[in-house]
């Protein structure tokens, strides 16, 4: 890592100005993916912005919604009393990723900012679009296991790597920033590009914004609520698919369902179709197979990861079997 | 050089600079005192100003508790916590066995959470309290998790370990020590390549069980 | 040194390992952490081309980056005597370890092309990112199935094809198996990274401190390349985190240590990234096997043919024993075996933990369960049937066999009777169920190791030998056997080892270390009783006067830390009251105790394991999740039951890793490395880990060593994979021939 500069901020103006003021300078909060991407060599920001003490970790109802402060720790927003009542499904997500240590230092907002892991991406010697503009992508005829089956296009086949966001999709989030020209909100679900011809931008962020929090709104979602991580070890690893279902079961009669996917896309994977599918449906493993059939309409495999054509559709009926199943 | 008073200044950078200092340090004959950013010294090494660039190193002070002492240092802020254990306070008990935060055996606490210490700028930790295994016994006394892991045999090169306990304590007192299933979980983020979990799990398992203050 | 601090307070195990205390309280120092006056640090830049040569390389910008002392590339590496030897290149290199920075040909991916030394660790990495090289690319082989077609025989005699009856007389068995099985690289990846302090005095004159099995070889291996007398090289290594293997050589960025701190005339001290841990340490090789099996309809096995194909490097040979276990296994009258190695450019493999028969056993017991599924017939009962009562390669009778008690013992813990013979068919909830089990076996080998014991005045006990410890146990294990023999505490004992300049202890490895150190300590501590005898003999002694003169050791009782007339115990002294009323000073004696009697020409020595594990296995997801392991050994007399143990639980723990998710992924496009970090090689976490049962036959043999043990450090692994597959296939039906059993492969 180059010797950068190291400053504090004390107010999300004061980091913003000294951000926007600075090209070669980036936030830092956690920092459990910064750091790492520094010391791989990724990206090597001349300064760093200390945002941990901006005053953004609260995590409490407001006006019916449960707002959850950008800098809350990953950690503490899993093991909330709110969250575990109101938004469960968020909790278990949470808990899925990573391990204590890490969750006890990475926060909301860094956990939406993180990068992908894809090994081309990291390694600053082998080819990515991502990284840099017009190299190439090298997991597209490369090994492309844990890469995407939706959305993907030519000069990127990434995926998102965050098992939050994906609750934080189905449950209908919005992201609330802050930046240069002043207050705004972002549906979660336009918060996460996919990556077209522009793959080094992964998200609808421009230079200067701060995350603020991220507010979810009420739902009667979170009786039935499961996260399914489907991996290569049983803890402590990236999804090869993962799947996030929430669902409002009255009389056998599925009311209300939100269904995403992890592992499959650069940015949280909505499957809205199934969703539509399985509302007003009665509760059957015949329905979560229809509607599983549906999800995977466009779905393509690169090579290594076709095997997620079939673990995607299985993990879903799964996923939707175990959430139905519980009181 | 003379510390920049943040008093009559409105910028906001140097509110922020509130109690941040900058220590400038030059050796070079040709260069004079101001503020270089490592983009022009090496673009200054690569026109050749001066073959022998200026010896410079940029830091910032910080007050942190370690195991219950004070330091006050002037590190570069790119010095991880792990690394300013190991290599500059002479605590290398805590263990370095990835750097990237993938093996948790850096595990340390921060005002009681259990963190990765190689992936912590330690300039982030003003005013922190950080507890390494050094720091976990009081006395000559092992510490109950010490001691569980002796008689279990939790360990057996022992790189690892002192990163395990520091989890396992912190596992307990996090309230994730309920089962043996919630125990695995729970330190799954500390491999260990001898292969000692199950021994682990058993030490944690018995200090749970055995109720003494962790 | 190792002290051996049981605070009076604590009721003690004697079990306890005597580096605990050391271990958890972070005061055991490995080789990183050891202090050196104004020491520097050094990093090491890799070639980021699979193979060709180095057109130039720019290092300007990193020569002046701050507290950048010096960057070391073939252009300016001062010579190496060592590296002057001429190859004769009328043979394939065998023990020819790549010579750094010696010209700039690059050999495979992340091959150290610089040294850069600064004086501190964050300046050093920084430099390290501004070497900027240009290479002439060549065409690079780094797949094994790509270039079958380059496998050769290796060129060492242990290595040649075997036979016994007839060539491939499986093929015209009642009954037959024909199968190949594929195995990745793996990597030892221990969690300490490769370490090495490297300190000059003078111009001859070398300290290190370093991450070894050996420090013996260390030393020999820096007197080679260096020229110094061998006794100005002294190697620490008191604590090492875990080898596994890896540490079994001096590998080039130790060498590059050495040459940079005489270079810049300081201490300097390298740690490899975790990174260069996957690409320049060596591995357990990646193999192709073919196993044929013929039995007729009764079980009976006429046949075995086991072929290996596993890679080398291009520069250098690399063999192992992985076809071997097919030859005394098993009784069966027609046997052959093949092996080729295939050369490729990476990384020069090493041996990994069962090296060969850790690799052999999975093709092997893999295809005998595939046997006994053809026979309808039990796997064990297969085993039992094929029993090798005498060994059949060699014709010897083994030392001792405890194998059938091991499938018994095992298959009684796990509940064998629970498993259903048709695959498939077993369920809990949703998930499939599955048994399965696997036969390990390793050599019982035992060349020799020098101890020193020191008996002083005070009672106390030390140990003396250059052995060192990757984790065993080995401080604990000389401990006991001592305390054991001489009626002593455990905390009376203190050991001091893990460098050159004590006596010459084995490097460790190949599960022969008690085998080795525990017979010398045993062997010195006997002759000490001979000494202890003499003073206890004296004239006008309590003991002569009540023996009717003449005390011999096997008169005496050696307990609670003195000695006893056996034939009346009330005649007793402790030892420090023995030395300080004959004036005598420590009584000292240094053993050497070597395994090259008869009997070892006389009886086939060997460890055997057997693994058994349940496992469910989601259908719809693949998920595999391993519910519960019985690992049992015939591993002789076992020394520490504690220590014992948690071998075999670790090997347990590899073998699921080898079987359910290790595999290094190469891109064949660039010849690099995809996954050289922890996040995509996936060894097993906690959470993998279920309740595992460790069982010992614990029964002596009359002829390996004084105690009666054999090694298990790696029976604990030999056989686990095979057990992991066989349990996937009694659980699903499919049959898995390639590892890792990962979930995309069961979907």
């Amino acid at each position: 890592m180059i010797n950068f500069q190291y400053i504090k901020a004390s107010t999300p103006k004061a980091a913003i100005d000294a951000l926007i003021k600075d090209s070669a300078a980036q936030f830092i909060a956690g920092g459990t993916n910064l750091v790492d991407l520094m010391k791989k060599g990724v990206t090597a920001p001349e300064k760093l912005i200390d945002i941990t003490n901006l005053d953004l970790k609260k995590i409490e109802k407001q006006k019916g919604k449960l707002y959850i402060g950008a800098l809350a720790l990953n950690s503490e927003v899993a093991e909330h009393d709110l969250v575990s009542k109101e938004q469960p499904l968020l909790s278990l997500a949470l808990k899925a990723g990573a391990s204590q240590q890490i969750r006890n230092m990475a926060t909301v907002g860094g956990n939406m900012l993180q990068r992908t892991r894809c090994p081309y991406f990291y390694n600053t010697d082998m080819p990515c679009n991502k990284r840099q503009p017009g190299t190439g992508c090298g997991a597209l005829k490369g090994f492309n296991r844990m890469h995407a089956i939706f959305g993907a296009s030519d000069k990127c086949i990434a995926v998102h790597p965050s098992d939050m966001c994906i609750a934080l999709m189905a449950l209908n989030a919005t992201v609330l920033i802050t930046g240069p020209k002043g207050d705004r909100q972002i549906p979660f679900a336009d918060f996460h590009r996919l990556p077209g011809d522009t793959p080094q931008k992964d998200n609808n962020l421009e230079r200067g914004d701060l995350i603020i929090g991220v507010e979810i709104p009420d739902n009667n979602c979170n009786q039935h609520v499961h996260y399914l991580k489907v991996r290569d070890r049983t803890s402590y690893a990236f999804a090869l698919v993962s799947v996030a279902v929430a669902l409002d079961i009255q009389n056998n009669i599925i009311k209300d369902i939100r269904l995403a996917m992890g592992g499959v896309a650069h940015k949280p994977w909505r499957l809205k179709e199934a969703e539509n599918f399985l509302k007003g449906r009665t509760v059957s493993e015949d329905n979560f197979r229809q509607a599983a059939t549906l999800a995977m309409h466009g779905a393509k495999g690169h090579g290594y990861n076709n095997f997620k054509l079939k673990l995607a559709p299985n993990s879903i009926v799964e996923t939707l079997k175990i959430a139905t199943q519980k009181a | 050089m003379a510390r920049k008073k943040s008093s009559g200044s409105h910028r906001e950078e140097d509110r922020c600079n509130d109690e941040a200092r900058r220590y400038f340090l030059k050796q070079s004959s040709l260069l004079t005192a101001i503020a270089i950013t490592p983009p022009t010294i090496l673009k200054a090494v690569a026109s050749e100003w001066d073959k022998k660039a200026a010896e410079y190193f940029e830091k910032t002070p910080l007050t942190i508790e370690i195991n219950g002492i004070k330091h006050k240092l002037s590190i570069e802020a790119r010095v991880t916590l792990l690394d300013l254990f190991r290599e500059q306070l002479a605590l290398p008990g805590t263990k370095k066995g990835c750097d990237h935060g993938q093996c948790g055996a850096c595990t340390v606490h921060v005002d009681g959470k259990r963190v990765l210490s190689c992936l912590t700028l330690a300039v982030m930790l003003e005013g922190k309290k950080v507890t390494t295994i050094e720091g976990l016994a009081d006395s000559e006394n092992l510490h109950p998790m010490q001691q569980a892991f002796i008689t279990n045999d939790g360990f057996q090169c022992g790189y690892c370990t002192p990163g395990q306990i520091m989890s396992a304590v912190a596992c307990i007192r996090e309230g994730h020590a309920d089962s043996d299933e919630e125990i695995r979980e729970y330190m799954s983020g500390n491999i260990c390549r001898c292969g000692a979990y199950p021994n682990i799990v058993k030490a944690i398992a018995d200090v749970k069980k055995g109720g003494q203050k962790v | 040194m190792i002290e051996n601090f049981l605070p009076s307070n604590q009721k003690a195990d004697p079990n306890d390992r005597v580096d605990g205390r050391a271990k958890v309280t972070g005061t055991a120092t490995y080789a990183a952490e050891h202090k050196a006056e104004n020491i520097v640090f050094g990093f090491l830049v890799g070639s980021t081309i699979a193979k060709g040569r180095i057109k130039s390389i720019d290092s300007k910008n990193a020569e002046h980056a701050p507290g950048v002392l010096a960057v070391i590339t073939y252009l300016n590496c001062p010579k190496v005597p060592g590296y002057q030897t001429v190859k004769d290149p009328s043979k394939p290199t065998v023990n020819q370890p790549l010579h750094i920075f010696h010209d700039s040909e690059i050999l495979y991916y992340d091959q150290p092309i610089a040294l850069v030394i600064a004086d501190t660790y964050e300046r050093v990495r920084h430099a390290a990112t501004l070497i900027r090289a240009q290479y002439e690319k060549a065409e690079h082989h780094t797949g094994m199935e790509e270039n079958m077609s380059r496998a050769r025989r290796p060129s060492d005699n242990e290595s040649n094809d075997y036979k016994r009856g007839e060539e491939d007389a499986y093929k015209k068995a009642a009954i037959k198996i024909e199968q190949t099985y594929s195995q990745p690289i793996e990597v030892h990846s221990p969690i300490e990274l490769g370490s090495i302090i490297a300190q000059w005095e003078g111009e001859d004159k070398l300290t290190v401190y370093t991450k070894t099995q050996g420090v013996q070889d260390t030393q020999q291996a820096i007197m080679e390349a260096f020229k110094i007398p061998l006794q100005n090289i002294t190697v620490h290594a008191e604590f090492v985190g875990g080898a596994f293997g890896m540490a079994l050589r001096t590998w080039p960025y130790e060498i590059a240590a050495i040459i940079g701190a005489k270079k810049v005339g300081r201490p300097l001290k390298i740690v490899l990234s975790r990174e260069q841990m996957f690409t320049n340490v060596g591995s357990r090789p990646t193999a192709l096997q073919k196993i044929g099996l013929g039995s007729t309809h009764d079980g009976k096995l006429t046949g075995i043919t086991h072929e290996a194909f596993a890679h080398t490097s291009s520069n250098e040979e690399f063999t192992e024993a992985i076809v071997n276990i097919s030859r005394c296994l098993y009784a069966c009258p027609n046997v052959n075996t093949r092996y080729k190695v295939v050369p490729l450019d990476v990384c020069t493999p090493i041996w990994m933990r069962g090296p060969g028969e850790a690799t052999g056993s999975y093709a092997l017991e893999s295809a005998m369960d595939e046997l006994a599924h053809a026979l309808s017939i039990d796997p064990i009962e297969l085993r039992l049937l094929n029993h090798a009562d005498v060994d059949p390669e060699s014709n010897l009778p083994w030392s001792s066999k405890y194998l059938k008690e091991c499938y018994q013992m095992g298959a009684e813990k796990i509940g064998w009777n629970q498993r259903r013979q048709q695959p498939g068919t077993l369920k809990e909830d949703e998930w499939l169920v599955g048994y399965g089990m696997g036969t390990g076996t390793f050599g019982a080998f035992r060349w020799g190791a020098i101890v020193k014991a020191r008996l002083s005045p005070d009672g106390n006990l030390l140990l003396q030998c250059s052995v060192n410890d990757m984790g065993p146990g080995t401080a604990t294990m000389m401990t006991k056997i001592a305390a054991d023999s001489l009626g002593l505490q455990a905390n009376k004992v203190t050991v001091d080892m893990g460098r050159t300049g004590l006596p010459a202890g084995p490097t460790q490895g190949g599960s022969a270390t008690t085998s080795n150190v525990g017979s010398a300590v045993y062997d010195v501590c006997s002759d000490l009783k001979i000494k202890i005898a003499e003073l206890a003999g004296k004239d006008g002694s309590v003991f002569k006067n009540a023996n009717n003169n003449n005390v011999k050791a096997e008169d005496l009782l050696f307990a609670d830390g003195g000695v006893s007339l056996a034939k009346d115990p009330s005649v007793k002294a402790s030892y420090s009251d023995l030395l300080k009323q004959n004036n005598s000073p420590a009584l000292e004696i240094t053993k050497e105790s070597k395994g090259d009697g008869p009997e070892q020409k006389k009886y086939s020595m060997r460890s055997f394991s057997t693994h058994f594990v349940k496992l469910l296995v989601h259908p719809a997801t693949g998920v595999v999740r391993v519910n519960h392991v019985v690992s049992c050994a015939d591993a002789g007399i076992i020394i520490n039951p504690k220590t014992a143990a948690s071998q075999m639980i670790g090997g347990a723990v590899g073998g699921i890793g080898m079987a359910l998710m290790e595999e290094i992924v190469i891109d064949q496009r660039f010849g690099k490395l995809i996954n050289n970090n922890f996040a995509d090689y996936h060894v097993p976490v906690n959470a993998d880990i279920p309740n595992i049962d460790v069982l010992f036959v614990n029964k002596k043999d009359p002829y390996t060593n004084p105690m009666g043990s054999k090694g298990l450090g790696e029976i604990s692994l030999i056989g686990m994979a095979a057990a992991v597959a066989n349990a996937v296939f009694n659980a699903t039906g499919k049959r898995i021939r390639s590892l890792p059993i990962t979930p995309d492969k069961l979907i």
